[in-house]
């Protein structure tokens, strides 16, 4: 088939028969295929239970699924080219104008036949920044600024409309000799300044115009900015690293000292509580009551916050030996075991007592007391720590404020 | 003989709330050869026990204990099912045994107490090192039966005594309790005293920090005003 066209296609010949290529004609067509289906009957076959039909004859879906796989299709196959199928389109060299062009110009270049006559397709891209022009009457009656010059800012607009807005150009051949030096910012400011107040003069009584909005001081503060940051030297930015990783030391630090005040109220509430105890236990001892067994009553019931070892409880039925009820859990971790082996030791305590009901009961209760002086001996260290440095923040403020003032307005600056 | 307390209540096959303490007397004593003994190079005599602390028969409520030597004993898992639960072996090391406590409970709900005895045989003293003397290390202990079934409970009442002479210890046992209690005792009243004085230390260290705190806002609120004053404009 291919074959034959080319042939004829070498011969010049005329073959009727054939249209331009299209996409669709070259990658696939599939429009032949569609017309061959055949409209089968949409008749149930004699015997068949009406569910499997159902399943592969659908009223609305007159496609029933193939009952064998088949690879007629394409598929998600990558789709084969058929070049050279049918014949070329024609290209012709041709002149053109551009209508995005003022001065009609004419070039040259090739293009499709049946292309012929139409509009340059690139014109369109032509954008044409709308500057606005004004009166005399406008320019005397609004737009007067004592810094800008009648003629200076006639300069300006001619420039805007030369340059399509691009304020760098613009401020690139700003004359510098005959006119005052101008930044940048300094243009756009004067410019969108008279678009917006020409807007307003001009716009219909009642409705608010749209106004364009240059914030001329925070551009030029931006621009301060980013030339600070670029001019910095090395040494300077090795500074700042070393200030914000001081910073980022500091505030973690600030947090875990407010996280330690936080505990540092639960250990004096437990502390408390100790203290309470302590008192009761005392008073119980002189009205001489019944001696041990109450006293632990009380002890468990001010004792349920205290937060220093938790002991496993032994309510669950079995047998059990007492000793395993004074085993510290693994839980407490290294430093309060040192802790408490070393406060045993110099209270002259074995680290395994013999174990009767009061002596575990003691013995638990004394070392949670343990854990619990330990901690609040850590709890006062960090608060006398805490102390001294908030001492020295105050001594250092208040000495700074009576001292040099403007030193004291560069160091709150850094803050 | 048992220590009984709380009213008991009998639920799921054990009375709640009943606790009955047994206490017991675990260890080993060793005699020194006083010399090495020339077939094996073992230097000890020595005997494992477990033992009630009063004068009463275990075998009602122990239906056996076993004694897990060191590997190196022939048949290291002695069993013994009869008082006195005992193995006497020689030897030249010390190592742990595991001994295991197995109960007379007809449904086998109570399961066996596990402890460990480090066997001892040496010592500094003189007399026990030339062998005259036994060494004895001993522990106390007490098995508590926290809420037994009624079978146990039974078994574990009606203990009849093991000798009719007088029942004693190598170790003091009685002393030693009462010692350690009251050691406990006043060591707890002096850890609390210091706990009430550094409690009071820390609240006074509180009420300073917020103290300072507030001082220091103070007067970073005045400089924030005079600063804002100074930043020219």
């Amino acid at each position: 088939m291919a074959l034959g066209s080319d042939v004829r296609d070498i011969l010049d010949l005329e073959t009727p028969d054939k249209d331009p290529v299209t996409k669709e004609s070259l990658m696939n067509d599939s429009k032949k295929k569609k017309v061959k289906k055949p409209e089968a009957n949409a008749r149930k076959p004699e015997g068949m239970h009406r569910e499997l039909w159902g399943l592969l004859w659908t009223d609305n879906k007159r496609d029933g699924p193939p009952l064998v796989p088949s690879d007629n299709k394409q598929g998600y196959k990558q789709m084969k080219a058929k070049i050279g199928s049918s014949k070329v389109r024609p290209w012709k060299w041709m002149p053109f104008t551009n209508p995005a062009r003022k001065d009609g110009a004419i070039f040259y270049h090739y293009r499709r036949i049946a292309d012929e006559g139409k509009d340059y397709p690139f014109s369109r891209f032509n954008k044409t920044v709308d500057v606005p022009t004004y009166s005399d009457l406008e320019y005397q009656q609004h737009l007067h600024d004592d810094s800008w010059t009648r003629i200076e800012t006639d300069t300006l607009f001619d420039m805007c409309k030369r340059f399509d807005l691009r304020f760098i150009v613009i401020h690139d051949r700003w004359d510098k000799e005959k006119y005052k030096e101008r930044s940048v910012e300094d243009l756009k400011e004067r410019y969108y300044n008279i678009c917006n107040i020409l807007k307003k003069v001009r716009a219909p009584v009642g409705t608010e115009p749209k106004i364009k909005v240059f914030d001329a001081e925070h551009e030029r503060r931006r621009k301060a900015q980013l030339t600070k940051l670029f001019e910095r030297t090395p040494e300077q930015v090795e500074e700042e690293e070393n200030l914000i990783a001081e910073l980022k030391k500091i505030e973690l630090r600030k947090k875990e000292r407010e996280k330690k005040t936080q505990d540092l109220q639960k250990l004096i509430t437990a502390a408390d509580s100790n203290i309470d105890s302590r008192r009761t236990d005392k008073r119980i001892a002189k009205k001489k009551f019944p001696p041990i067994k109450t006293k632990e009553g009380m002890m468990i019931k001010s004792n349920p916050e205290s937060c220093g070892i938790k002991f496993p409880d032994f309510k669950q039925s079995g047998v059990s030996l007492r000793s395993q009820r004074m085993k510290l859990p693994a839980s407490i971790g290294q430093k309060k075991m040192k802790a408490i082996e070393q406060v045993l030791g110099e209270l002259g305590i074995e680290f395994n007592p013999i174990p009767t009901d009061d002596v575990v009961q003691n013995f638990n209760e004394l070392r949670q007391d343990i854990v619990l002086l330990y901690e609040l001996k850590i709890a006062l260290a960090n608060c006398e720590y805490e102390q001294e440095t908030l001492r020295h923040r105050l001594d250092t403020l208040n000495g700074i404020k009576v001292g040099n003032l403007t030193v004291f307005g560069s160091f709150q600056s850094f803050h | 003989m048992a220590d009984v307390r709380q009213e008991s209540t009998v639920g799921g096959g054990r009375i709640k709330g009943l606790t009955v303490v047994k206490p017991i007397v675990y260890g080993n004593l060793a005699r020194y050869f006083g010399k090495k003994r020339e077939e094996d190079g073992h230097t000890h005599q020595w005997t494992v026990y477990v033992k009630p602390y009063k004068n009463e028969d275990m075998s009602i409520y122990v239906k056996r204990v076993s004694f897990k030597l060191h590997e190196s004993y022939p048949n290291p898992n002695r069993i013994v099912t009869k008082p006195p639960y005992e193995v006497t072996e020689t030897g030249w090391g010390e190592f742990e045994i595991i001994v295991k406590i197995f109960f007379n409970d007809p449904n086998g709900n109570e399961r066996p107490v596990t402890f460990y005895h480090l066997l001892k045989l040496f010592q500094s003293e003189t007399d026990i090192m030339l062998g005259k003397k036994s060494l004895v290390a001993e522990l106390y202990d007490e098995l508590v039966f926290q809420d037994p079934t009624p079978a146990m409970q039974q078994m574990l009442t009606s203990v009849r005594p093991i000798s009719i002479g007088a029942y004693k210890h190598e170790t003091d046992f009685e002393d030693k309790k009462e010692k350690t209690n009251n050691n406990i005792i006043n060591a707890k009243k002096k850890i609390r005293h210091e706990i009430a004085e550094l409690n009071d230390r820390l609240k006074m260290a509180k009420q300073h920090i917020s103290k300072l705190k507030k001082d220091i806002a103070s007067v970073e609120k005045v400089d924030d005003k005079s600063a804002i004053s100074l930043i020219p404009t």
